[in-house]
């Protein structure tokens, strides 16, 4: 379930870019789950025109995904009975991938050069291309040949940073039959699969399909398939996928959209995070192996959220290490200490008979934790930075007098902490009367207040704020930006006196925002992705 | 009373005293002091347990206290409370607050200096255990007070709670040759660089969060925002403050 501040933070990121009327679409979705063309209609009070085109935009740039139940429908849009009716479901992850473009960027030309990074651009601004509009694009713009711009394309396959595209409209079975099938091949409790996540599942390609590219076959298709439909808008506009209801047997058959993995984007990222952290608590050295770990082990990573990566040896990673001529100085024995100080409470990096894994979870939670201690400092004051970080470790209750007691603080001052930091929401407080009758410690009674964390309530409410905060940045840009707006339509040769001075503060305004926004979203990725 | 007295005008015992100069009211209230030794008593107590009137428990701890047989003590639990002791008994811990008070308020410039003396110690040993720390700062005779070894485990505890030092559990290897596996052990939390960086390190401002660093990670009025509203990024003060360069 979206946050209030998450779909407020969206509907914004889609009201820039795509305008109001895509927006109003969005936030419908956003906020009621999955409807039909129907019921969008009926709530958002526009045409179905209108709300047709709205989703054609969102779908093209990867927003919303269209699918149908396999159960009957029932309630307000019954149809016939048994009659399949085509939903559609706000994607709320790649509305917000659409802030971390640049990014994603780096992360491509860093590792596959400039040519690759530019070809990937363009799938990020258009959303999905097929191989003749990426050939088309990329001749326009820099005249590259066919066979440079699908090699490109290959190697962005091959690296994963490129998919093929969903299925347009799935079928996707109801959720018992999945979750059973889950919950037998696991020991764990299953937590049931979102819808969102239920129709992705069903709507991806095989793995071998996803990321499966051949050179000049598309090119092929795209041509039989240009015999029989209209010609294509011209290369360069932003696009609208073509009908949705019409025939598109040959489309799913022979030709594929091909758009950013996201997936694949988002876990690089969750690398570079934890190097970070690494890097922050320990010294280079340690970060350098760790890195090198994730090196060595990407290829074995399935999904963002792993928990562990894959065992590997001492001489697998010191082997990645050296790899890189930057540390070719650094000799066995001290990526061996390296290992052993990850190893140590807590714990960053697991041993098991000789060989290491990362444990993803432990340096998300640490640099999570790292966060939110920076707030509760900021935001309340020393006492209550180590009386958070008392509770946060204690996990369970703990009342007043106790918490003075550990933090050497007097009594009055504790409470009067603990008291502003329960009405903000950063912990939970039970009440205990001992003795007395219920009506109160005045009949011989007395009352103890008792103090904790919950860490997943915590989380929820932080990632809020942070959706709050992301959006009054942008708003206040907005305002800026307003306020000025005569000296920046000004020619640079007029701007003089107080308007430079406007001109240059305004400048400065943009450049702090923006970079507290990226900032800012590495914190909403750890907190939301991670 | 004037000390020129005829032999006939001699005081005579009064008959409710008792030898050691106390009326029997004196005498309850005192024995009820008495009774909880270095645990003292509060005065709403004395006057519940003893059946006497208040004005004359009163009047009793007035006398007894001007004869020194008892003494007012601050209870550290709870500062408004009048609490007797008798004056041969040393007020308990759980009435004191312990090593960490002083006259029933924290001894904050005590507890601090504690503190960094331990951080200290910590450094130098690299890896410290609460018994090697405590032998190092006794040896040292920094401070009179008798500190025991639970006392150094509260200044412990305070310090990883002030993310100067990390708790680690010995693995018996490297660092921690010599320490027994699974005893609990401290470590200084700091990066391990040398030269102009560990120069630049230190003097660093300590690493503030994505939210902390913009002026509505830390806004007290961040649920009353709307982008409207009175409360909005358009009118906020802290903003103006924050892009005021």
């Amino acid at each position: 379930m979206v946050s209030q501040h998450g779909i407020l933070y969206a509907v914004h990121l889609i009201t820039n870019q795509f305008g109001n009327l895509v927006a109003k679409v969005c936030e419908c979705l956003l906020r009621n789950g999955a409807l039909t063309l129907q019921a969008i209609v009926r709530r958002t009070e526009l045409s179905p025109a209108k709300v047709r085109n709205c989703l054609l935009v969102l779908i093209q740039h990867n927003c919303a995904q269209a699918f149908i139940l396999e159960e009957s429908v029932s309630g307000e849009d019954a149809g016939e009975p048994g009659k399949a009716l085509t939903q559609y479901i706000a994607l709320f992850v790649n509305i917000l991938h659409r802030v971390r473009f640049s990014k994603f960027m780096d992360v491509v030309s860093k590792e596959l050069g400039g040519s690759c990074g530019e070809l990937f651009r363009g799938l990020l601004e258009h959303g999905r291309l097929t191989v003749k509009q990426i050939v088309d694009r990329a001749g326009a713009n820099a005249k590259e040949s066919t066979n440079t711009v699908q090699e490109d394309l290959g190697k962005l396959v091959m690296a994963h940073y490129v998919e093929c595209c969903p299925a347009p409209e799935p079928l996707v079975p109801p959720p018992d039959a999945d979750t059973k099938k889950r919950a037998k091949s696991s020991k764990v409790m299953v937590e049931p699969l979102t819808l969102e996540q239920r129709v992705m599942a069903v709507a991806m390609p095989s793995a071998m399909r996803r990321f499966s590219f051949v050179p000049n076959a598309d090119q092929v298709a795209d041509d039989q398939q240009n015999v029989n439909q209209p010609p294509s808008k011209d290369v360069g506009e932003k696009r609208k996928l073509h009908d949705l209801e019409s025939d598109t047997a040959l489309e799913e058959e022979v030709e594929c959209n091909w758009r950013a993995n996201f997936e694949e984007l988002l876990r690089r990222l969750r690398h570079k995070t934890c190097v970070d952290t690494i890097k922050v608590r320990f010294d280079d050295a340690a970060a350098t192996v760790l890195s090198a770990m994730l090196e060595a082990s990407r290829a074995e990573e399935d999904k963002v959220k792993t928990a562990n990566s894959v065992p590997l040896s001492l001489n697998t990673i010191y082997e990645e290490v050296v790899k890189n001529e930057k540390n070719h100085s650094m000799t066995f024995d001290h990526v061996r200490t390296c290992l052993e100080e990850l190893s140590c409470p807590p714990t960053f990096v697991k041993t098991d008979d000789e060989s290491y894994s990362i444990d993803f979870t432990k340096i998300t939670e640490a640099a999570q934790s790292e966060e939110i201690e920076s707030i509760v400092l900021k935001r309340f004051g020393e006492t209550a930075y180590k009386i958070f970080r008392l509770l946060f470790r204690a996990g369970c209750l703990m009342e007043t007098d106790k918490i003075a007691d550990r933090i050497f603080a007097e009594k009055k001052e504790t409470s009067k902490t603990l008291f502003k930091m329960w009405q903000d929401g950063y912990l939970l407080m039970e009440k205990l009367v001992v003795g007395g009758t219920t009506t109160g410690p005045s009949y011989g009674g007395s009352s103890y207040l008792l103090w904790k964390v919950n860490k997943r309530l915590l989380r929820e409410t932080i990632l809020d704020e942070m959706f709050h905060a992301a959006l009054n940045l942008n708003l206040r840009l907005a305002h800026e930006i307003d306020q000025n707006k005569e000296v920046l339509n000004l020619p640079p040769d007029k701007r003089e006196g107080p308007d430079k001075q406007k001109f240059d503060r305004l400048r400065n305004v943009r450049l702090l925002i923006h970079s507290s926004l990226m900032k800012l979203d590495d914190a909403i990725m750890l907190f939301h992705d991670f | 009373m004037s000390r020129l007295q005829s032999p006939s005008a001699l005081k005579r015992k009064r008959p409710d005293s008792n030898s050691q100069g106390m009326t029997d009211q004196e005498s309850v209230v005192y024995k009820l002091i008495h009774e909880k030794e270095n645990m003292g008593i509060w005065v709403r107590d004395i006057k519940r347990s003893s059946n006497l009137q208040d004005t004359i428990v009163n009047k009793s701890i007035k006398t007894l206290l001007d004869k020194g047989m008892i003494k007012e003590v601050i209870n550290v639990q709870n500062k408004t409370r009048k609490t007797y002791l008798a004056a041969e008994f040393e007020p308990s811990p759980e009435l004191t607050g312990g090593a960490w008070y002083d006259d029933g308020n924290l001894d904050v410039d005590f507890i601090n200096a504690v503190k960094k003396l331990c951080s200290q110690k910590i450094k130098q040993l690299k890896v410290a255990t609460v018994e090697s720390v405590m032998d190092s700062v006794k040896a040292s005779g920094a401070f009179k007070a008798d500190l025991k070894k639970n006392h150094f485990e509260e200044i412990f505890g305070a310090l990883v709670l002030d993310n100067e030092v990390m708790e680690v559990e010995s693995n018996g290897m490297g660092e921690f040759a010599g320490i027994k596996v699974g005893k609990v052990c401290y470590k200084a939390i700091g990066k391990r660089r040398v030269g102009a960086a560990a120069a630049a390190a230190a003097a660093a401002e300590p690493r503030i969060g994505a939210m902390a660093s913009i002026p509505c990670g830390v806004c007290p009025r961040i649920s009353s925002c709307t982008p409207d509203g009175v409360i909005s990024p358009g009118t906020c003060v802290y903003y103006q403050k924050w892009l005021d360069f």
